[in-house]
């Protein structure tokens, strides 16, 4: 009977030891993934001018269908990106997006690129369809934060981390190899963590999917778990 | 390249160790696509001369010393030919052509607006290298050249293959764009301090292989992905191209030519492209409006219908149906034509209907000729043209013809005002004067015809073809018209092709929208019985036209107008007439799409839906019925005319019995002579290529292939998967005519009678230093859809005067200075233009143009002569 009882709580007392898996969530958060996949950003050159060119790839590749671009002639007197077309109008509905990054893929300026905040809700549909005035990143190269989006101290720095931590050709070869432009705010960055050994994880503050399930993974393969 | 119909004789040859056959004097390129195996080419268009530029085309060819690499655009396949298009040769002199062209082709792609749609890009895919080893910096030039107000050229983009270059050159004929350069700095370039103003500049940028001409007016609208497409028909003028909309978002972008071979073979005018802007005008008329206190307010189609309702009813009432009056006409489909033919004879019973502004000819006489096709033009061994400039006026006709008589397939006898684009390839041309017009046709028969021993052309089919129209506003209707007639005794068996030039006029004159006629090409007499049978009265006597329309309303005899999307102030050529007519009627009520200066006189405007925002049919200068869609829906409460005709009658307490515009479509085809066994195309959602020439010839006309360019127009390839391949000529629909079903109904155009003479005023002699005066239409001036298309609101010129040299020198002036024509107290300021072709006795004076309007010289019932001083 009692050891019915007390072989009831063997589990228990055995994880009692054990670092604590969950957090006071939404209070306290865990670091995300490198490719965890969130909202859109649109982002500038360091000169400030837009990346966007306009040019509907996004639009084209989106499986949702929840992209809507127009191009139009760039001012040459005060262009609006370099080139001569700019995008006009931007318009991701939220409702359908299914958050699949082809977008980050088919551009071919890395304009629009995503960072990892996925906690946001709407109360209305149109609150769910961002337009450019959203999306486009500030004067500091910071993602405008809207009143129903929960970013954290620090989650503006990853805002174009998936892009980064895969190799721009799809080949394993060019994996962290530096093949993107520079970002308002931010400079060139680095790459992020992938697959590969060649990553930065103090300058990017990245912390790796190992690092940030440590709890979850047992000690033989590098976790803390017993 | 209209090469005269032959018998086909047949070569056989062998296509990558299979043999095939082939029509002989074809090209390698279009021998091989015919039978399937499709050759990536730049540079090679069917429609235009082959030159072997951009040598991607390059196959494998048998020659006395073994294979050898040649351009298969160049070479006519020949019997027994060995062709190989697969083999390593050819893939690797492929792959290499490929890159060389990318050597200095920019990575546009993504900001290119023919990224998607783009020969280069796809052909690179199926046929090209996939990596570049090239590092180095590319070619660089100024981007982009405006060279026109519609064209911008991107000379980093171009891979010179020379199709804009030979396009203008061999088919528009006017070679304002050429090569500059040689070797690598090679670049296509504009004449110094001129620009690239071709009325056709914008077929250029359909065939460009690349994206190095753009159309402005469609510049970074959208990406080809974006578009949706319908195939349908342009109805700015006569002729009706065929053309593919394409619209993204419910708004229409874009029209590309489609190859038509018996109307456009793929080509446009730039009006006719982009002539669709007018939909978005700001003056579009919304909802229907009724002016109150000189205040026009918007109210609703039921309160509208009601008061255009009563209004025709009082009207009737108190002095008979004939006091009410249709002008207009040509801007409605056939359905809605037919409608309105419907409701003004067979509903209200006045048979004052005229589709045309008085500055065309009597459709009387235009019934009775034996109607040519533009195609006959191809046979024709000799042309004789009785009309306006062509290029002005049926542009895509103007193609046609210049094309022909440029590649020496025909001659031609021209007949004009003054000088034309034709004028130099004329084998013979005489300038028109008012009142003299019979004396030239004589000589045309007497020194002309009879100098080239052609005497036996009067007895041969199809050799000669006039083309007949108005040549300009001053010379007497009356006196064209016995003109034709005397042609048609004197020439038999020649063929006429009428160049009236208003969008569907034909369909609107098909359909009864002129007085003394009856839809189907039939009169008022000869079946007046037949359709007061089946319609609920037909009119008592033959109406007036639109000039005594006018007339009457001044006198008081009339006091009811309806405009059917006309604005006879601005179309009509007595503008003073019009003026004082509109001021004194009681009610004009206006059927119309967007205001202009006709609808402030108006008391009721119902909005109409304009072409491209609905379906119907539309009738082209040949008599051919062709289908125009809808692409896009009808801007704010606009409805279809057949609609609004059919409202009104129901106000009336007669309903028009149709439901849908098939229903109208069956009307037409079991009551118009001319139309009968037409019914599908009638009925929506058919297959209906290039529509049906009416009346239906029993017997089957040749029919020729399309040609078209499969690199051109990469989005049209989906109109031919959906249905069959667009067919050209007179075919002979499958369900064809129940001939003498019902005899009362056959169309018979002996019923109009050529012989019989009308007297035209001869015109009173003018005295030494006066001038006959004469207006001549352009293809850009202020009307109202050019106004309110974006891309043509400021293409109207100055007025201007045209003049012949010596009258300059006589008076003292030269080309460009400022010159007053007078008539009596009336004085018009207007630009010189000197124009050795103006006979010395006409001073051509231009027409809806900026600044000046030389109507006010016109008067209709006078003949016009005019003074000139500095």
């Amino acid at each position: 009977m009692a050891t019915n009882f007390f072989g009831g709580f063997k589990v228990s007392f055995k994880q009692i030891s054990e670092p604590r898996v969950t957090t006071e969530y939404p209070k306290e958060k865990k670091p995300k993934p490198p490719r965890a996949h969130g909202r859109h950003v649109l982002n500038r050159y360091e000169d400030g001018m837009e990346k966007c060119i306009g040019c509907e790839l996004c639009a084209g590749v989106c499986p949702a269908d929840c992209i809507y671009v127009r191009g139009l002639d760039n001012p040459m007197d005060d262009p609006v990106s370099p080139g001569e077309r700019y995008g006009y109008v931007y318009e991701i509905n939220f409702l359908r997006c299914i958050h699949c990054d082809l977008c980050v893929e088919a551009c071919p300026t890395e304009a629009i690129t995503e960072s990892k905040m996925f906690e946001f809700s709407f109360t209305s549909r149109a609150d769910a369809i961002y337009t450019k005035r959203e999306l486009l990143v500030d004067d500091d190269g910071k993602p405008k934060a809207q009143p129903w989006e929960d970013w954290r101290e620090g989650d503006d720095r990853n805002t174009s981390a998936w892009m980064r931590a895969t190799s721009p050709q799809g080949s394993k070869d060019y994996e962290g190899v530096v093949a993107w432009s520079s970002e308002l705010g931010h400079g060139i960055r680095h790459p992020e963590g992938g697959q590969g050994d060649n990553r930065d994880d103090e300058a990017t503050g990245n912390i790796s999917l190992r690092e940030t399930r440590k709890d979850h993974i047992f000690k033989n393969d590098g976790g803390r778990v017993r | 390249m209209t090469e005269k119909l032959t018998n086909e004789e047949t070569v056989t040859f062998t296509l990558n160790g299979e043999e095939k056959t082939a029509v002989k004097g074809e090209l390698i390129i279009e021998a091989c696509e015919k039978n399937g195996e499709f050759i990536p080419r730049f540079c090679y268009h069917p429609r235009m001369k082959p030159v072997g530029m951009c040598r991607m085309c390059l196959v494998e060819v048998s020659s006395p010393r073994g294979p050898s690499l040649q351009p298969s655009c160049y070479v006519e396949i020949q019997n027994g030919m060995e062709v190989n298009t697969q083999s390593d040769p050819v893939k690797k002199a492929q792959d290499g052509v490929l890159e060389y062209l990318l050597l200095n082709h920019p990575l546009d792609c993504p900001v290119c607006d023919k990224g998607g749609e783009c020969p280069l890009q796809d052909q690179t895919l199926s046929y090209g290298p996939g990596e570049s080893r090239f590092i180095e910096e590319k070619r660089h030039f100024l981007k982009p050249l405006k060279i026109s107000s519609l064209v911008e050229l991107d000379r980093e983009r171009c891979i010179q293959c020379g199709r804009c270059i030979r396009f203008a050159k061999e088919i528009s004929g006017e070679a304002e764009i050429d090569f500059a350069g040689r070797g690598e700095d090679t670049e296509v370039a504009i004449f110094p301090g001129k620009e690239f103003d071709s009325y056709f500049s914008l077929n250029t940028v359909q065939i460009c292989p690349v994206g190095a001409l753009t159309a402005v007016p469609y510049r970074f609208k959208s990406r080809p992905w974006d578009l949706e497409q319908i195939e349908s028909t342009c109805q700015f003028c006569a002729v009706q191209c065929k053309l593919s909309v394409q619209s993204s978002q419910n708004e229409i972008l874009r029209t590309l030519g489609i190859d038509s071979d018996a109307v456009n073979q793929s080509w446009l005018c730039d009006r006719g492209r982009f002539g669709f802007e007018a939909i978005y005008s700001s003056n579009r008329v919304n909802s229907p409006k009724i002016k109150k206190d000189g205040e026009f307010i918007d109210v609703s189609w039921p309160e509208a219908v009601e008061e255009v309702a009563r209004a025709l009813s009082v009207a009737k009432i108190a002095n008979g149906p004939d006091s009410i009056g249709f002008i207009g006409g040509a801007r409605l489909n056939n359905e809605g034509a037919y409608a309105f033919s419907k409701l003004a004879k067979g509903v209200i019973g006045t048979d004052n209907v005229d589709a045309q502004l008085s500055d065309g000819i009597d459709p009387n006489l235009i019934f009775g000729l034996r109607r040519a096709t533009i195609n006959d033009l191809d046979q024709a061994e000799i042309v004789v043209t009785l009309c306006g400039d062509l290029r002005e006026e049926l542009p895509v006709l103007f193609l046609r013809l210049r094309t022909l008589v440029a590649n020496e397939a025909l001659l031609l006898a021209e007949f004009s005002i003054g000088e034309t684009p034709l004028s130099q390839y004329a084998a013979f041309r005489r300038s028109l004067v008012p009142g003299k017009v019979q004396n030239l046709l004589e000589e045309l028969k007497d020194s002309f015809l009879s100098s080239f021993g052609r005497d036996d052309f009067e007895q041969k089919d199809g050799g000669i073809v006039f083309v007949v129209g108005n040549p300009g506003i001053g010379i007497d209707g009356l006196e064209i018209e016995h003109s034709i007639r005397a042609l048609a005794k004197s020439f038999p068996n020649a063929k006429f092709l009428p160049a009236l030039r208003r969008g569907n006029i034909f369909g609107a004159l098909d359909m009864g929208l002129s007085p003394g006629l009856l839809p189907g090409r039939v009169t008022l007499k000869s079946h007046g019985s037949f359709f007061g049978d089946k319609w609920v009265c037909v009119p008592e006597k033959v109406g007036k036209n639109t000039k005594e329309m006018l007339q009457s309303v001044i006198d008081g005899t009339m006091d009811t107008l309806i405009l059917l999307g006309s604005d006879p102030i601005s179309d009509f050529p007595d503008k003073n007439l019009v003026l004082k007519a509109f001021e004194k009627a009681k009610n004009i009520i206006c059927v119309e799409s967007i205001m202009n200066e006709s609808t402030k006189y108006a008391q009721v405007i119902l909005p109409a839906s304009m072409d491209h925002e609905r379906a119907g049919t539309v009738t082209n200068l040949e008599g051919r019925v062709t289908h125009a869609g809808d692409k896009v829906t009808a801007s704010g409460a606009s409805f279809d005319d057949w609609v609004i005709a059919s409202l009104i009658s129901a106000e009336l307490g007669d309903d028009l019995g149709f439901n849908s515009r098939e229903d109208i479509g069956s009307e037409i085809c079991s009551f118009a002579p001319a139309y009968r066994s037409t019914e599908k195309y009638f009925i929506s959602g058919n297959d209906f290529g290039d529509g049906v020439v009416v009346p239906i010839a029993q017997v089957p006309v040749s029919i020729r292939a399309r040609k078209s360019d499969p690199i051109e127009v990469p989005g049209l390839s989906s109109i031919e998967r959906q249905g069959s391949p667009i067919r050209s000529g007179n075919s002979l629909p499958s369900s064809v005519a129940k001939v003498g079903s019902e005899s009362q109904i056959s169309f018979d155009n002996s019923m109009f009678d050529l012989n019989s003479t009308v007297s035209y005023k001869l015109l009173e002699e003018k005295r030494e230093s006066s001038f006959y005066l004469v207006l001549e239409k352009s293809l850009y001036d202020n009307g109202t859809l050019l106004r309110e298309s974006k891309s043509f609101e400021n293409s109207a010129r100055e007025s201007y005067f045209k003049l012949n040299p010596v009258l300059l020198a006589e008076l003292g002036v030269n080309e460009g200075d400022m010159i007053t024509v007078s008539k009596e107290s009336v004085k018009v300021k207007g630009r010189v233009v000197a124009d050795s072709l103006v006979s010395v006795a006409v001073v051509v004076a231009s027409w809806n143009q900026n600044s000046a309007d030389s109507r006010e010289l016109i008067s209709l019932d006078n003949v016009n002569i005019v003074e000139v001083e500095r």
